[in-house]
């Protein structure tokens, strides 16, 4: 059968070489030279979490303070100091301040989109959405990238995706958990978890019958992709569905008491230590969400007394559990909301508020090759821009690839042909990795 | 080329000195003209014209120059043919933009040609890596196409003129390659002639690419080598020519092909074929395989269990040819083939929202319209002419019945009065359809099967088309305007009479207004529909009037142009001074048309065989061509003559034995995918397996109820893709998204979410356990219990009633136990019938109850509810429930060993009724139910 060929004359079948080695502006061996130079140096994460904070949050009031701005920007909250010294974070963040050193803050993040969908499609692929072309999350890419062993799904979204695989294809698509777990409770997914009323013996008898059943096109299996595919894909829905292994990483409850006691009780936090249990069995990227950043009245005390403990204790928890069990090196951690809020405080309500604000925001980054207990980048006196070269949600998506030893370059294949560079126009912020 | 003999060159060398020596004679000189060509039928090529840098020749910027650039690969999209350029340069992508290219050329910030300082230019200075070049060295100091390039400079640099010469043809010599022998080599020689009567041996400026490098390879001077058996395309492209030649090697061994006589034309053609590729065709399939493979592929439909019998007992010859009919007849086939066409007409709620004053429905009226026509097998022109020349309203309509009959198709339920209508205006109202250039995508995607969009920006790398004739194409869809808050000038009062009936004073706007119409729409009010409008730049009266006084006066008078477009491939330019779309319609259904006719045969062909004779179907290029050209030829050619008769096209391929083969493969064709040697298994579409499944699992009454009906079957559309949501099962079974103008909006590929939901989907679990089921009937039938769901009401239910009256047993039992001797006399006969009619009642909802003896004299408290012990079945019953089993999911009956391995299965099962179960499970979840075999 013929493959679709792209504008250039390329197959896709060449592509897919060609694109693992071209790069965007560099060639192959000039990248390699520079990474052999150790000027990038290489990534080393294995799996990855994203953390996805739609709303847009207020960068000001959590880490990019500016104490010493006038009153009308400078909000309710006071800044104070981390275990890393010279960085300061919002008060109402105490347990992230005590583990800054695992994560690198990145100030005077800019983009120009202050919509909602359009902010988080661009943070949630690293390109700036186009009418014409989806792109894929960060899932779909690192699932068609490194795929994982059969009985492990490669992509979680918890509970949902707000990204979906775009031209990459449906395949690549996360699976959704639809729920979050809660504390202590036994924690299961559409298709995977076997239903009340039928047990693994039951099952596995099924599959028995099943395989002596199952034989029309024995002998037409090797010559036949799809019939060999359908093979696959069917003992891998076994194995995924009986495995101990995938029913296992989604049931929390199983996580010692002491373990899981500090990842707090609110879903969020529940949440992250799912993920942490993901990726620890194999999932090559979970995505979590904390919504609720929308602050346009009231900000301060919805910050205080909703979100920003619910960050605090989840992502430090998660920060904590995972170099407790070693997996911080190799778990690269992404948390980004679509955009920041407006420096000024609006008035809203009685105690204000803040807007979409995209000009100025922050994303953290940890785990795999990222040194924690660093900033990166710096916004102006009033956090309305940033002070020197912006930082772009491009670069940040780059580096995030980088970081998970997939090139930023890499050219995939739209499904009409066209040939399609991962992230159009950002750098490796290389700061990260040094 | 670099072997040509001493000969040629001489006597190219001879020609030169001529040429010098001012020798050639003039007419000879008029007869190159300007293209270049030393003589019109010059023998030596351009190398050996260049070998030396003396000719005088001067080289011609379209023929030589740009095609040079080309094949050095400086047009390339990762060089200067990125849309950024590179290194300040940038050319047209693949070329055929000459003016651009000589522009860039020229420009002097480029420096690439420096007239003063030949030498200088980086045209060669890069290439020759001279000065630095990212893209290395592109030729030698020296060489011939060092020489071309100097030499086309130092003559001045000349660009194409307005109007670039036209390319008569390109012919290649061979025009096709048999080769058996993978150490031999065949050198193609590439002609092209030139409108101006010149012809000129371009084969060291041609761009060479085989279609298939596992069959044949071929070098940048077109040498073809041949590797693996069977068949491939080495494509030439040079100018904006794309020549196809097919290379063919045959499988090997000498046996004689052995092949029943058939008269059928598609098998005729097919054998023609396969015996130069020396393949054996597979035999026809049996009957089983045929009956359900023709009612997946003609109605999407899983056969019901009594059709398959009586077709299998049915011992008449020909009655293949009568299931055939009967399933053109049926409304299965309406349906199903309406949701394909909604597929390539872009039918999509997402892109709909707004087009009509309704809140949804739009989607439905466009099935039902197509669905409609093809009931009533309408010639596919006149379908698509419905389409595409629709307007808003019927002949001799005025806007309020226009407003009134569309108010009320619009009632759900009532789309069949759409359906009447005579134009399907929604076509043009899709959000994805509004500009030009998105139409011109569109229309050549839908129609035509052909992607034009890369002509949007560059030269079409694998077909004729350029930017030019794209930007030409579009323009002829600029007239025409659609949207829901537009209506002609005379209507626009009766519009706003209507609003007003609707909102009374208020003047509401945007999203209000929409809300008040959506409110109206449900009451039954007559709402103000949008019209289709074609704004024509007509010359104005006052134009006219201008006009006719300069006569009178003796001035001339010139009217502004009107706007004009091109119909693709046509010269004649199309003014925009009435609707075009009838003069695109009269270029579709025109017999000469070299696409309309192949790409609907080619859907329907891959419909029936997985991949279409040109693969991807909306793929036509140039040098994309069919695998049998003379089959897609003869098709297309009887297909027009048949007056465009859809039911003709697909009887003709479903009866042929090309059609019928057997899945099963012999040595010769077990590699051979896509000559239609034998069947390929596919996967079946989403809305195909999303229906068996429900047809499969549901009981014998659900089951008919849905064949009858329809409605609500997915292949009927039943279950679109709705703007936030699709069904989960349809979703991950790859139904057509229908948003981006290429038919891989549906997929067919297999994965694991689709084997995870099969095996375990709460769904798939429900259906089983449904006690209108399937499982629950056959149960019933063979007189065991069926399994029960835990969730299931009726189950709930029955076991609270029995807990209750298990309770109540123990109350009485208690009291008893607690009275005096004489009491207990007294009363034991009364409890002892009583308890007997409880354990029939209890029996009966399908618990168990201790005997009565244990319950009045021993300390049994009965402490739970057990299920009433499973009743073994009948051998027999269970047999016929098997064979059941087998012809509802796999159209067949099952094999001695299959009954035998079943049968043991139900009887070791704790519980027969979950026995069964797992059968019907185990069924759904086989490849033959979900594969076309």
């Amino acid at each position: 059968m013929q493959e679709h060929k792209t504008c250039d004359g390329m197959k896709r079948r060449d592509l897919l070489k060609v694109g693992a080695l071209s790069l965007g502006g560099l060639t192959l061996p000039q990248y390699l030279a520079l990474a052999g130079n150790g000027k990038i140096a290489s990534g080393r994460a294995d799996r990855a979490i994203f953390i996805e904070l739609p709303g847009g949050p207020s960068h000001l009031d959590t880490f990019d303070l500016k104490p010493n701005a006038p009153s009308e920007y400078r909000g309710a909250f006071n800044p104070i100091k981390t275990n890393v010294p010279g960085i300061e974070i919002s008060e109402h963040l105490p347990r992230l301040s005590k583990v800054a050193d695992k994560f690198c803050i990145l100030r005077g993040v800019s983009h120009t989109l202050a919509a909602h969908r359009l902010g988080r499609e661009y943070v949630n692929t690293g390109t700036k959405p186009i009418p014409a072309l989806e792109y894929p999350s960060y899932g779909a890419v690192v699932s068609k990238e490194r795929p994982v062993e059969p009985e492990i799904p490669s992509v979680v979204a918890v509970p949902r995706a707000s990204q979906g695989p775009g031209f990459l294809g449906i395949r690549y698509a996360a699976l959704e958990t639809n729920s979050t777990p809660s504390p202590n409770t036994f924690f299961s997914v559409r298709g995977i978890s076997l239903p009340e009323g039928i047990g693994v013996h039951e099952v596995n008898r099924r599959q028995q019958l099943l395989k002596k059943l199952d034989r029309r096109f024995a002998d037409l299996q090797d010559s036949d992709q799809l019939l060999e595919g359908l093979d696959q894909f069917s003992s891998q829905a076994h194995s995924v569905i009986t495995s101990s292994r995938a029913r296992q990483a989604f049931d929390i409850s199983q996580e010692p008491e002491s373990f899981a006691q500090q990842f707090g009780d609110e879903s969020f936090g529940q949440s992250c230590l799912l993920a942490l249990r993901l990726v620890e069995s194999g999932v090559r990227l979970v995505s979590v969400q904390l919504g609720g950043w929308d602050t346009h009245q009231d900000n301060f005390s919805k910050l205080k007394n909703n979100n920003l403990p619910k960050l605090d204790v989840g992502l430090s928890g998660l920060l904590s559990g995972l170099d407790q069990r070693g997996l911080l090196e190799s778990t690269a951690v992404f948390v980004t909301g679509e955009f920041g809020r407006t420096p000024k405080i609006n008035q809203r309500s009685a105690e204000g508020g803040r807007d979409h604000y995209p000009r100025c925001m922050f994303m953290l980054m940890a785990g795999g090759g990222v040194r924690g207990g660093q900033v990166i980048g710096e916004s102006d006196a009033t956090a309305s821009g940033p002070k020197h070269e912006a930082i772009t949600p491009d670069d940040v998506a780059a580096s995030f690839y980088h970081n998970l030893g997939i090139n930023p370059s890499t050219e995939f294949n739209s499904s009409t042909g066209r040939p399609i560079t991962l992230v159009r126009d950002g750098s490796i912020i290389q700061q990260l990795f040094s | 080329m670099k072997n040509r003999t001493n000969p040629l060159a001489l006597m190219a060398f001879v020609l030169i000195l001529q040429h010098i020596a001012g020798q050639v004679d003039a007419a000879e000189r008029v007869k190159t003209g300007s293209s270049g060509t030393l003589r019109s039928e010059s023998p030596e090529t351009i190398d050996v014209r260049y070998q030396s840098y003396n000719s005088k020749e001067l080289p011609d910027f379209q023929k030589h120059v740009i095609p040079l650039l080309g094949k050095l690969g400086c047009n390339g999209r990762s060089c200067h043919g990125s849309f950024q350029g590179r290194g300040g340069f940038q050319l047209s992508l693949f070329g055929y933009d000459f003016k651009a290219d000589h522009l860039a050329l020229l420009d002097e910030s480029s420096g690439r040609v420096d007239l003063d300082d030949v030498d200088e230019s980086l045209l060669l200075a890069k290439p020759l890596d001279a000065d630095f070049h990212e893209g290395g060295q592109r030729f030698k100091d020296g060489s011939w196409k060092h020489h071309v390039l100097k030499s086309w400079i130092s003559n001045g640099a000349i660009g194409t003129g307005s109007v670039p010469h036209t390319l008569k043809r390109l012919e290649i010599q061979p025009s096709q390659i048999e080769l058996s022998n993978p150490s031999k080599v065949v050198s193609l020689r590439v002609l092209a002639h030139w409108k101006d009567g010149s012809t000129e041996d371009v084969t060291i400026l041609s761009r060479f690419q085989s279609n298939d490098e596992a069959i044949a390879t071929v070098s940048d001077v077109g040498e073809v080598s041949i590797g693996e058996s069977g068949d491939t395309h080495v494509v030439v492209s040079y100018d904006n020519a794309v020549v196809a030649v097919p290379v063919i090697r045959p499988y090997p061994g000498r046996s004689k092909i052995q092949v029943d006589q058939s008269s059928h034309p598609i098998d005729r053609l097919v054998m023609q074929k396969l015996r130069k590729l020396n393949i054996q065709p597979s035999a026809r399939c049996t009957d089983a395989e045929f009956v359900r493979r023709v009612s997946l592929d003609i109605a999407g439909i899983l056969p019901a269990p009594d059709v398959v019998e009586s077709f299998l007992k049915d011992k008449s010859p020909s009655k293949r040819e009568r299931l055939i009919d009967s399933l053109l007849e049926s409304d299965g086939y309406a349906a199903w083939w309406a949701t394909r066409f909604s597929d390539w007409t872009g039918n999509s709620d997402e892109q709909l929202s707004n087009a009509l004053p309704v809140r949804s429905g739009a989607t439905r009226l466009w099935h039902e319209w197509l669905r409609n026509r093809i009931a009533a097998n309408v010639p596919y022109d006149q379908i698509v002419e419905g389409i595409v020349t629709a307007e808003s309203r019927n002949a001799n309509e005025s806007y309020l019945e226009y407003c009134e009959a569309m108010s009320a198709a619009c009632q759900p339920g009532k789309e069949s009065q759409f359906a009447k209508r005579e134009g399907l205006p929604l076509f043009w109202a899709r959000r994805n359809f509004q500009t030009p250039e998105d139409r011109a995508i569109g229309f050549s995607y839908t129609f035509l099967g052909v992607r034009i969009e890369c002509a949007q920006c560059h030269k079409h790398p694998f077909d004729k088309w350029s930017k030019d004739d794209f930007e030409n194409f579009a323009k002829l869809f600029s007239p025409i305007r659609v949207n829901q808050n537009l209506v002609s000038n005379e209507a626009k009062k009766d519009r706003e009479q209507l609003i007003t009936q609707i909102t009374g004073d208020k003047k509401l706007k945007g999203a209000d207004l929409r809300r008040a119409l959506y409110d109206a729409a449900k009451r039954g009010d007559t709402l103000p529909f949008g019209e289709l409008l074609v704004t024509t730049s007509q010359i104005s009266d006052r134009q006219k009037r201008a006009m006719a006084l300069a006569k009178k006066q003796g001035r001339t008078f010139t009217a502004p142009a009107v706007p004009t477009g091109k119909i693709l491939g046509q010269l004649e330019p199309i003014e925009l001074d009435h609707d075009p779309r009838k003069d695109l319609m009269d270029w579709l259904r025109s017999p000469d048309n070299p696409y309309f006719a192949k790409a609907i045969i080619n859907r329907v062909w891959a419909n029936y065989f997985g991949i279409g004779l040109v693969d991807p179907t909306d793929d036509m290029n140039l040098a994309n061509p069919p695998s049998n050209e003379p089959l897609i030829e003869f098709l297309a050619e009887k297909f027009i003559e048949q007056g465009f008769d859809l039911k003709w096209l697909h009887r003709t391929i479903v009866t042929s034995d090309t059609y019928q083969r057997s899945v099963v493969t012999n040595a010769t064709n077990v590699q051979d995918l896509t000559n239609f040697s034998h069947h390929i298994p596919r996967r079946l579409p989403a809305e195909v397996i999303y229906d068996a499944v429900v047809l499969a699992t549901g009981s014998d009454i659900q089951a008919a109820r849905l064949r009858d009906e329809l409605d609500s079957m997915a292949i009927a559309d039943g279950k679109p893709k709705r703007r936030n949501q699709q069904d989960f099962a349809l979703e991950i079974f790859g139904q057509s998204t229908r948003e981006s103008n290429c038919d891989c909006d549906r997929s067919n590929s297999p994965s694991l979410l689709q084997a995870v939901y099969l095996r375990n989907d709460e769904e798939m679990h429900n259906r089983l356990l449904d006690s209108k089921g399937w499982v629950a009937q056959a149960c019933k039938e063979a007189g065991i219990e069926a399994p029960k769901n835990i969730k299931d009401a009726s189950f709930r239910t029955a076991y609270n009633r029995a807990n209750s009256l298990r309770k109540q047993i123990l109350a009485n039992v208690g009291r008893y136990k607690q009275a005096t001797k004489t009491q207990q006399n007294k009363r034991r006969s009364q409890l002892e019938s009583e308890l007997r009619r409880s354990k029939i009642k209890l029996e009966s909802l399908g618990f168990q109850m201790p005997s009565v003896l244990a319950l009045l004299e021993t300390d049994d408290d009965w402490d739970s509810l057990e299920r009433a012990l499973p009743k073994m079945a009948d051998i027999g019953d269970l047999e016929s429930l098997i064979d059941q089993a087998y012809l509802r999911v796999l159209c067949r009956y099952p094999e001695s060993d299959e009954k035998k391995i079943s049968l043991e299965y139900i009887q070791d099962s704790e519980n027969p009724g979950e026995g069964v179960m797992s059968l019907l499970w185990a069924l759904v979840n086989t490849k033959e139910f979900i594969v076309s075999h």
